[in-house]
């Protein structure tokens, strides 16, 4: 189920009075919350529950197996276990139909002539964040970051914890694992608080992506051969911008709100990207669980920054490919990804080449805003389905449409606009700053009234329980 | 003050996960802070607030808002127990359509124009209503043609120039897509949990959210792009299985109803040249052999527009070269509006759709006409006594016809 919807809304007061409920012992409130966690996968599809159980079970054996192992091989043995069991799903459910498509076309193309059966496999939900979620668990187990969990029944709650489990924060076992170990029930601040989180991550997903921006963004992206103009394209594109933060962002705030109600922390996912001055920045503050993962367990891997500068350039370009391919299986993703890994490598090499240069404000404003161009570039790849269409519109964003035709009526893109300009006017302001910090400092009454128009939004909005975009990932 | 928290004030609160108080940014880490280590258990300030008492304060307030616009939703003409349409709810027909004795497909006229509770009073069988607005009933009529299951009779209400269109199949093919999807049991508890609430709160309509109702001020004013204001706006109300009706405001006439009118744009476009025609006829017999094969039957329904509308879409495509076509090519049998004497006149409010009353007449003399054309359906013993023009025309409209 999703958080934009009437039956996780009745699932979370159930799971809210089970984890408040005097006569339960922390332990059997942990298995009211694994089974919690089951049931909220299964609503969508129940026999996908079972990838989930071979992922928790093979990991949980192949740590402790690490552990028991005497000889280096062995443990490697184990942890290439994990590895390619979780990559093996991820690849069969996610990839399959990309490998295959991909292999037709290059047997095609050597005149061999090969018709497969149809791939016809269903995308379990959330596969690609929680094989990265158990996948940590057995890499910091092999890289001795950390020990094995202590318990299965910890260990299985921190693969399947609800809040988390079908589109992040992507979580390492250290993060949540010790905090199953004790028991945690939120302080009235902390439910209130938490409560707050929710209805931002629900306003931010249900009326400002889905209600206002998405339409705007489909007017342009799915216009099935009309051709956008310079205007429109642009429009089009920084309302995907702001889609996709509402749309991701706002699922990560829900869910950080849902685990606070129960007394849990989880990280922070982004902080204001949008008032990113460059890329390197960009990628401390967007989807930082994915970052930070790709970081520890791909770059670091590949060499990082300590094998010279070709190695470094080639660990950064991979890296980013790869977490583009991670997105989706289309090679509008790889290219997309590899746009980033271009950014930052062309931003490493300026920064060497002009070490002593401190940006003034009018400088940072300036970067800022042409890192949110630059990025919104990219975002066209992201978004079109294919090269033709993301073709059409950075042809349309370059001006160059030879008959191009009005798609946005002008109220829509007058609201987009406001809410786009509203999101970098945001981030760009609290870059230096945090969501809290600027809570506690604002008048109580405010924060009241906000809060109230924001539920209030969310309710005269009513949503059409749209999934999130990233649950395709 | 949290602004005066030591650094470790700070690691203490990382240990524990949740602290009173606002760390300060520098102080706030995140992984991208920690490069290749184990990820310590992330820190979840609390802003010093009264939370308790905001909570408070929200709930009283978004209920007094909430309230208030459910009194202003009333007063616009939106009525509790109107339960919407939905994807999900068609899904749920349509998983019954596949063992149902009859089942309809179609656009928005069959699914205004049908009355089911007449339909069951005539024949004794209540069937299954899975017509989408704004679809080409070709391509839903094939979708039936590709369920094996299916082996009842498939009515196919059509608009002639819809269901000729050479390209698309409307709002249908997103209902069609996540058909699996919507049958999963998220998307069935969240019907069932929105039906009962629709049954209290008039407020929840597809048609009056926010994010539709406030583009609304735009009366066209980018030459070209397409407005909201050119939008169906609310034309129906909606009840168990799916049955529609027209919205009592439409009926009653003012700007909804001028709107409604002019949101069809008078069914204008190009005439349909032979090619798309005999390639429609095609996969239309292909469809309708399919289902026969299985032991199924399709009938055709044109149900009636109104003049404004009629002389347009008769203009692009005449009956001889639309209706008569498909009828002889699929070798199926129709009920052609037209044909019908108790259905001529009726109240069509906004050109296109019939009035509440008027679609339980039209609804009468079509299935008194469907018994004649298959066995499969027979009229009851106690069936009720025919109804008229008169029985649904208000007798001033009447008298002026």
């Amino acid at each position: 189920m999703i958080f934009n919807s009437l039956t996780f809304l009745v699932f979370f007061a159930i799971v809210l009075a089970l984890h408040y409920a005097p006569f339960f012992s922390w332990h059997q409130k942990k298995i009211n919350l694994l089974i919690a966690s089951y049931l909220f996968y299964a609503a969508w599809n129940p026999p996908f529950v079972a990838l989930l159980w071979i992922s928790t079970v093979v990991d949980w054996w192949a740590a402790q197996w690490m552990v028991r192992a005497r000889r280096e091989r062995t443990r490697k043995l184990w942890m290439l276990t994990s590895v390619v069991v979780n990559l093996g799903m991820l690849g069969y459910f996610k990839y399959g139909g990309f490998l295959l498509a991909n292999f037709v076309a290059v047997a095609g193309s050597l005149g061999i002539v090969y018709h497969p059966p149809g791939w016809d496999i269903v995308l379990p939900v959330g596969i690609s964040f929680y094989t990265f979620a158990t996948l940590s668990y057995t890499l910091d187990v092999y890289l001795r970051r950390s020990a094995p969990a202590g318990s299965f029944l910890n260990y299985a709650l921190f693969v399947t914890f609800f809040p988390h489990l079908v589109a992040g924060p992507i979580m390492r076992p250290t993060e949540l694992v010790p905090q199953f170990e004790q028991p945690r029930q939120a302080k009235p601040d902390q439910i209130g608080f938490g409560l707050a989180l929710l209805t931002l991550g629900l306003f931010q997903k249900v009326v400002l992506a889905d209600g206002f921006l998405a339409p705007v963004v489909e007017a342009v992206y799915d216009a099935h051969g009309k051709l956008p103009g310079m205007l429109d394209s642009w429009v089009a594109t920084f309302a995907f911008a702001g889609q996709i933060f509402c749309d991701f962002a706002g699922y990560s705030t829900s869910a950080i709100g849902v685990a606070l109600c129960m007394g849990f922390a989880m990280p922070d996912n982004f902080r204001f990207p949008y008032g990113a001055v460059g890329f390197s920045d960009f990628w401390r503050r967007w989807h930082i669980t994915l970052s930070s993962w790709l970081r520890d367990y791909l770059y670091i891997p590949l060499g990082g920054n300590r094998h010279g500068r070709a190695r470094t350039y080639a660990a950064l370009m991979g890296t980013m490919l790869l977490g583009g391919l991670w997105h989706g299986a289309n090679w509008t993703f790889v290219v997309w990804g590899g746009l980033h890994g271009v950014y930052l490598s062309v931003e490493r090499w300026l920064k060497q080449r002009f070490k002593g240069f401190t940006p003034g404000r009018a400088s940072i404003l300036g970067l800022a805003l042409l890192t949110f161009l630059l990025v919104n570039v990219t975002w066209v790849f992201f978004r079109a389905k294919t090269f033709a269409g993301a073709g059409v519109v950075l042809k349309g964003m370059a001006g160059m449409q030879v008959k191009p035709e009005p798609l946005i009526a002008a109220g829509p893109m007058i609201i987009a606009m406001v809410i786009v300009s509203g999101i970098f006017g945001t981030h760009l302001t609290m870059r230096d700053t945090t969501l809290e910090r600027v809570i506690e400092r604002t008048p109580a009454v405010a924060i009241a009234s906000i809060w109230a128009l924001l539920l209030f939004a969310v309710i005269i909005e009513q949503g059409q329980g749209n999934a999130f975009i990233y649950f395709a990932f | 003050m949290p602004s005066s928290i030591s650094r470790s004030d700070a690691h203490e609160a990382e240990v524990r996960g949740v602290r009173e108080g606002a760390l300060p940014a520098g102080l706030r880490k995140t992984a991208a802070n920690r490069p290749g280590q184990a990820q310590p258990v992330p820190t979840r300030d609390i802003p010093l607030q009264p939370w308790a008492r905001l909570a408070l304060f929200v709930a009283v307030a978004v209920t007094l808002l909430t309230t208030g616009w459910e009194v202003e939703m009333r007063r616009q003409g939106l009525h509790a127990g109107d339960i919407d349409d939905s994807p999900q709810a068609w899904a749920e027909q349509r998983r019954a359509g596949s063992t149902a004795a009859v089942a309809i497909v179609g656009d928005s006229r069959i699914l205004f124009d049908t009355n089911l509770d007449r339909f069951q009073a005539l024949t004794g069988i209540r069937p299954i209503q899975t017509a989408i607005v704004g679809t080409n009933a070709r391509a839903l009529l094939e979708n039936y043609a590709n369920d094996p299951k299916f082996k009842g009779l498939l009515i196919v209400g059509l608009a002639d120039v819809g269901y000729f269109r050479p390209d698309g199949i409307g709002f249908g093919g997103a209902y069609m897509h996540a058909f699996e999807k919507n049958g999963k049991p998220a998307q069935v508890t969240g019907l069932w949990i929105d039906r009962w609430l629709q049954q209290y709160f008039a407020f929840m309509d597809s048609d009056y959210r926010l994010s539709l109702m406030l583009p609304r001020f735009d009366h066209g004013w980018r030459s070209g792009a397409d407005s909201p204001y050119e939008d169906v706006w609310k034309i129906s109300e909606t009840y168990a299985d799916r049955q529609y009706a027209m919205w009592d405001r439409i009926e009653s006439g003012g700007y909804l109803r001028d709107h409604a009118r002019h949101a069809w744009g008078g069914f204008k476009g190009p005439k349909f040249p032979p090619a798309i025609i005999a390639k429609v006829v095609a996969r239309s017999a292909e469809a309708v052999r399919r289902i026969r094969a299985r032991g199924g039957e399709v009938i055709f329904i044109r149900p009636p527009s109104a003049p404004e509308l009629r002389v347009n879409e008769d203009q692009r495509l005449p009956r001889s070269r639309g209706w008569d076509a498909l009828l002889a090519g699929t070798h199926a049998r129709g009920i052609h509006a037209d044909d019908l004497p108790q259905a001529q006149n009726l109240v069509i409010p906004e050109w296109s759709h019939l009035s509440r009353r008027c679609a339980t007449v039209f609804t009468d003399a079509y299935v008194r006409r469907l018994v004649q054309l298959t066995n499969r359906l027979k009229l009851r013993a106690d069936a009720p006594p025919p109804l008229s023009r008169a029985d649904c025309v208000p007798r001033a409209i009447a008298m002026n016809k």
